[in-house]
């Protein structure tokens, strides 16, 4: 039987992009024919819902019973478990992760855990690394850059944000590029994965009238996204095979 | 049978004044002689542009923002059996190329039964050398043809751009090419007029239309994928 992995996407900062990222990950796990369920606890919102909604469930991780929801079923049989965790809900969800013995069976190898840590401009973001990492022993810790709203990293002292960056064994470096914002609109419209948009379909699976252009870069984009998950062998921890994709080179 | 491609014409080059918006002319009337129906696009507008010549089925477009090319590019993918002719103004070279790079249009193009041809108006500067090179690793290269505009390059090709496809058009006289460059001269209509056909301006319309006709049928016979 594979292994569960359990995938949080999180920052304390909010609008940095930690949604995108979180439906950049669920295309390229539907893609690589990675089966997959997500929480989203932006309750009661739930903008990863609004994207997709027939795996997403939306929870409030603060709660003993949504705690349990999520980490009572690991082993469901669905492989990979994505969390988009809530601005400011990283830090604690960590700590519950600990505390109820979730980090301590990462660390023993009975669970794959993985953060996707998004950054922020601010140096703000460069503390909530260290803090972070006093959680990642087992764990693998993913720093994502994240461009796609065109962030500048202006605040960033490179050998300040290197002397955080080295505090953190096995961390890994991500960069998400920039979206054409019309582009990126345009899907947040649709409300559909960026696959769908891709492929011109509608939210009930059905032809829609996408513009051309729009499609291609969407297409493009997401291409560089997976060209990154594909470099830090994402398949492979989710104990898949990557699969031949299609279309761009 | 196979089917029939839409083709579109994307007459460029990275330079001003060589002759691009000639050949755009001379294109729009063929097709609209052969097929009775054509669609061109003026993306010219700081120079003496296709759309003061052929007003009725030329439009103005842009590259400028992300809007300007959905007007242009969603409309060229459309495999509607009407031919498209683009007159790229150099300045929006550089843009277009990276545009139809990122959204990837040569190859959405072939998936939807159209044939994007790219005629090259040569020229010998540096920046014509290197924009040909560019294309030659973007472009199938069945689908990229050099024009050889006589009247504005005298000389041989570069050697680099003579290998492949190319389509030449001899130079008129002076007094013939500030002739057809009025704004209310029609080649058809030239054809259709001028009773003497040995004239010299009729016999190089028509030995271009005939350039132009292969061209067609070659462009329409493109596979599909």
């Amino acid at each position: 039987m594979t292994k569960p992995v359990v995938i949080v996407v999180g920052a304390d900062k909010g609008g940095v992009g930690k949604t995108t990222v979180s439906r950049t990950l669920l295309d390229y796990f539907n893609t690589n024919n990675v089966q997959t369920r997500a929480f989203d606890t932006e309750s009661p919102r739930g903008t990863l819902k609004r994207f997709h909604p027939e795996i997403t469930e939306i929870v409030d991780m603060t709660t003993t019973a949504d705690q349990m929801k999520i980490f009572d079923t690991l082993n469901s049989g669905l492989s990979v478990t994505v969390i988009d965790a809530r601005a400011g809900l990283l830090s604690p969800a960590l700590a519950s992760l600990r505390d109820i013995g979730f980090l301590d069976a990462a660390r023993s190898g009975q669970i794959t855990f993985a953060v996707f840590h998004i950054l922020g401009s601010s140096i703000a973001s460069l503390d909530e690394i260290a803090e972070t990492a006093g959680f990642m022993s087992g764990a693998k810790y993913f720093l994502v850059k994240n461009f796609i709203n065109d962030t500048q990293f202006f605040q960033w002292d490179q050998s300040t944000y290197n002397s955080y960056f080295q505090q953190i064994k096995n961390a890994t470096e991500l960069t998400i590029p920039k979206l054409n914002e019309m582009a990126y609109e345009q899907v947040e419209v649709a409300s559909v994965p960026f696959v769908n948009f891709v492929a011109n379909k509608n939210r009930n699976d059905e032809a829609a009238n996408h513009s051309f252009v729009l499609r291609g870069y969407v297409r493009h984009w997401l291409a560089n996204v997976w060209r990154e998950y594909d470099r830090i062998n994402l398949t492979d921890l989710a104990g898949a095979k990557s699969v031949t994709r299609g279309g761009e080179k | 049978m196979p089917m029939l491609a839409t083709p579109v014409y994307i007459i460029c080059s990275p330079s001003p004044q060589v002759g691009k918006t000639l050949v755009s002319r001379l294109m729009s009337e063929f097709l609209l002689l052969k097929n009775g129906t054509a669609l061109s696009f003026d993306i010219n507008l700081k120079e003496p542009s296709l759309v003061d010549y052929l007003p009725n089925i030329t439009e103005t477009a842009d590259v400028i923002d992300t809007y300007g090319k959905m007007q242009l590019m969603d409309r060229l993918i459309l495999h509607d059996r009407v031919a498209k002719v683009i007159d790229l103004g150099f300045h929006a070279f550089d843009e277009f190329f990276k545009m139809c790079e990122e959204i990837g249009f040569i190859r959405e193009a072939l998936r939807c039964h159209v044939a994007p041809v790219v005629l090259f108006v040569a020229g010998t500067d540096r920046i014509s050398l290197r924009s040909y090179e560019m294309l030659r690793r973007r472009i199938p290269s069945g689908a990229l043809i050099t024009i050889h505009n006589e009247f504005m390059l005298r000389g041989e090709l570069p050697e680099v751009m003579d290998g492949a496809r190319v389509l030449r058009f001899s130079a008129l006289p002076v007094f013939l090419k500030t002739y057809v460059d009025r704004l209310s001269f029609s080649f058809t209509g030239y054809l259709r007029n001028e009773k003497d056909s040995s004239s010299e301006l009729h016999q190089w319309i028509w030995r271009n239309y005939v350039m132009f006709r292969d061209l067609e049928s070659m462009a329409m016979l493109q596979p599909s994928s």
